[in-house]
């Protein structure tokens, strides 16, 4: 199974659920913004959570069917279709060779994720395929995809994929009635970013941290994989004073010297030396993934045993969803 | 020894699900690295269950780890910080009293200073009202201690820079090239790949510094000792590595 791209888009990457194990030598996570949707086109073709998929953002990009293939779209805010049809996302599709395929602008959203049955064929740098353009590092030569590239699958399907491959086959494009509920994965309201107490949360005056959870922001537009800029009311500290760097993760949101918010995402420095008002809950930064430039943002207060408590629930409906998917074909 | 936190005020805190942080401190002083290197050498021969990375910083260690794992392990606690934090503090209790700073070894890094590879020798010279021979003698003579690794792949925060050659970073960051050598308030580093950066440049090696193809890919980790030693332009483009 193999694909050509036609048209690339805005910054299409390979990426996977991350480089891990690196941190200690500076290297970023990276791994798919939105790690819920890469799951869920992985899990959808029987797959592994992790295999590596493409990260495409916004619409605007194509690609040929090189030969017959399994294939799955999932995220938000871009669909695939063919020339005449669109096509459904979060469910396998048999794509015969030789068909064009575009995505197209659907509903709010900036990121979808393309996973092919047995994964895209990619190098493993250390112990990971995510693309990481800083230092050009993994997927395809560390860059962004470009026209004429070819990429393929593993060939590596599991029991699960090889029933759904043969379950759709044929002659045409082929689907089932089925779909994943991609909604119900994430909380019942989308409107507001559930986060912890950040370390330095005390440093800021309560004007300002009340603020920060009754006023909005808005996202700048010097926002990326990297970080998101918040623009809105400024942080005003109580307690002077430099920090000294200590490590950071995706979703920590830092408070500049100017009193400024930065929301840091996947790919993020390891250590940082600003002030952490506040730690967005690990489930809901797939919410924040998608997200563009100009997009509204507002956070809500949970606690640390809370989050502990929903990333575990999260864990298991997701493992409960590849199940559920092994046991209807298998 | 200012400063020195005593076991008691050791600091445990979420820095999300699956990582805390111990602090040991909130100075920047080799006794407090020294203990964070030790603190982290012994966490990984006893290990908390489900970790995966650590991330030694200059007065602090974050721990991440697989939360249902360290759910799942007999440890005092309901959550997995709580769990964490009593292995972690435990832990602490056990250690002994971490003056082995352990070994650590010196890594000899070339450097051709001033010319088209320090664009801003002259001015730090001038800023520190020495001459360029003079900042490239007092950057060249010290054993710099690594104490945190951060900011982009392979870049080592050293410390140990002579107070005499300390200059405020630029105002606003420029591109630098792979092997730059920066100073910075009391800090001195290398960018190990073309980024933007603020810090004063005063030279350039030609030793990779991060390197994927490496077992390795970080030439600098915590706790190692760095000498720079001047070459000329012409040895620079003669480096072959090794």
């Amino acid at each position: 199974m193999k694909i050509r791209i036609k048209r690339a888009g805005l910054m299409a990457t390979i990426q996977d659920l991350g480089r891990h194990h690196y941190l200690s030598q500076g290297v970023p996570v990276s791994g798919a913004m939105d790690s819920l949707s890469a799951q869920i086109a992985n899990l959808s073709l029987g797959n592994d959570a992790n295999d590596a998929v493409i990260e495409f953002t916004q619409s605007g990009a194509s690609f040929v069917t090189e030969e017959d293939m399994l294939i799955c779209l999932s995220g938000a805010g871009a669909c695939l279709k063919t020339e005449i049809r669109r096509l459904p996302s979060h469910r396998p599709l048999f794509v015969p060779a030789g068909t064009d395929l575009y995505l197209e602008n659907a509903g709010p959203g900036t990121r979808s994720y393309l996973a092919v049955a047995g994964g895209w064929h990619m190098p493993d740098v250390l112990g990971s395929r995510s693309t990481y353009i800083t230092a050009r590092l993994g997927g395809l030569d560390g860059r962004f995809l470009k026209e004429k590239d070819v990429i393929k699958s593993t060939g590596k399907l599991t029991a699960t994929t090889k029933a759904i491959w043969n379950d759709l086959k044929g002659n045409a494009i082929n689907y089932p009635k089925w779909s994943v509920a991609r909604e119900l994965f994430l909380p019942a309201d989308t409107s507001s970013i559930r986060v912890m107490r950040g370390r330095e949360f005390n440093w800021f005056d309560n004007a300002s941290t009340s603020s920060f959870f009754s006023n909005g922001y808005v996202l700048g537009h010097n926002s990326n994989r990297m970080g998101y800029q918040l623009q809105g009311k400024s942080m005003h500290r109580v307690i002077e004073g430099e920090l000294l760097s200590t490590a950071v993760t995706p979703g920590t949101i830092q408070v500049t010297n100017n009193g400024d918010l930065v929301l840091l995402m996947t790919d993020c420095q390891t250590t940082g030396g600003y002030p952490r008002i506040a730690q967005v809950a690990a489930i809901d930064l797939p919410l924040c993934a998608q997200l563009k430039p100009g997009d509204a943002i507002n956070f809500k207060e949970i606690s640390w045993k809370e989050a502990e408590k929903l990333y575990i629930q999260h864990q298991l409906e997701l493992r409960k969803l590849a199940e559920t998917i092994k046991q209807r074909y298998c | 020894m200012i400063d020195l936190p005593g076991k008691s005020t050791l600091q445990v805190y979420p820095v999300s699900e699956g990582a805390v942080t111990i602090e040991f401190g909130k100075t920047i002083d080799e006794d407090i690295v020294n203990r964070v290197n030790a603190f982290d050498r012994l966490l990984h021969q006893k290990g908390l269950p489900g970790m995966y990375q650590t991330v030694p910083a200059y007065a602090s260690l974050t721990v991440f780890f697989d939360l249902q794992t360290l759910l799942d392990a007999p440890l005092p606690g309901k959550t997995g910080f709580d769990k964490a934090r009593a292995y972690l503090l435990g832990l602490n209790e056990q250690a002994g009293d971490f003056e082995d700073a352990g070994q650590s070894k010196i890594i000899t890094i070339p450097v051709c200073y001033g010319g088209a590879f320090g664009d801003d020798l002259e001015y730090v010279a001038g800023y520190t009202k020495l001459n360029s021979a003079a900042v490239i003698k007092l950057h060249s003579e010290v054993v710099y201690k690594v104490c945190m690794i951060g900011f982009i792949p392979g870049f080592a925060y050293l410390g140990g820079l002579n107070p005499l050659l300390q200059i405020p970073r630029k105002p606003t960051p420029v591109k630098v090239s792979p092997g730059a050598v920066g100073i910075a308030g009391a800090q001195t580093g290398i960018y190990p790949l073309e980024t933007p950066g603020g810090w004063q440049i005063i030279g350039r090696t030609p030793m990779r510094l991060f390197d994927a193809k490496r077992s390795q890919p970080s030439l600098l980790k915590t706790n190692d000792k760095v000498k720079f030693e001047p070459i000329s332009l012409s040895e620079f483009e003669k480096y072959s590595g090794g």
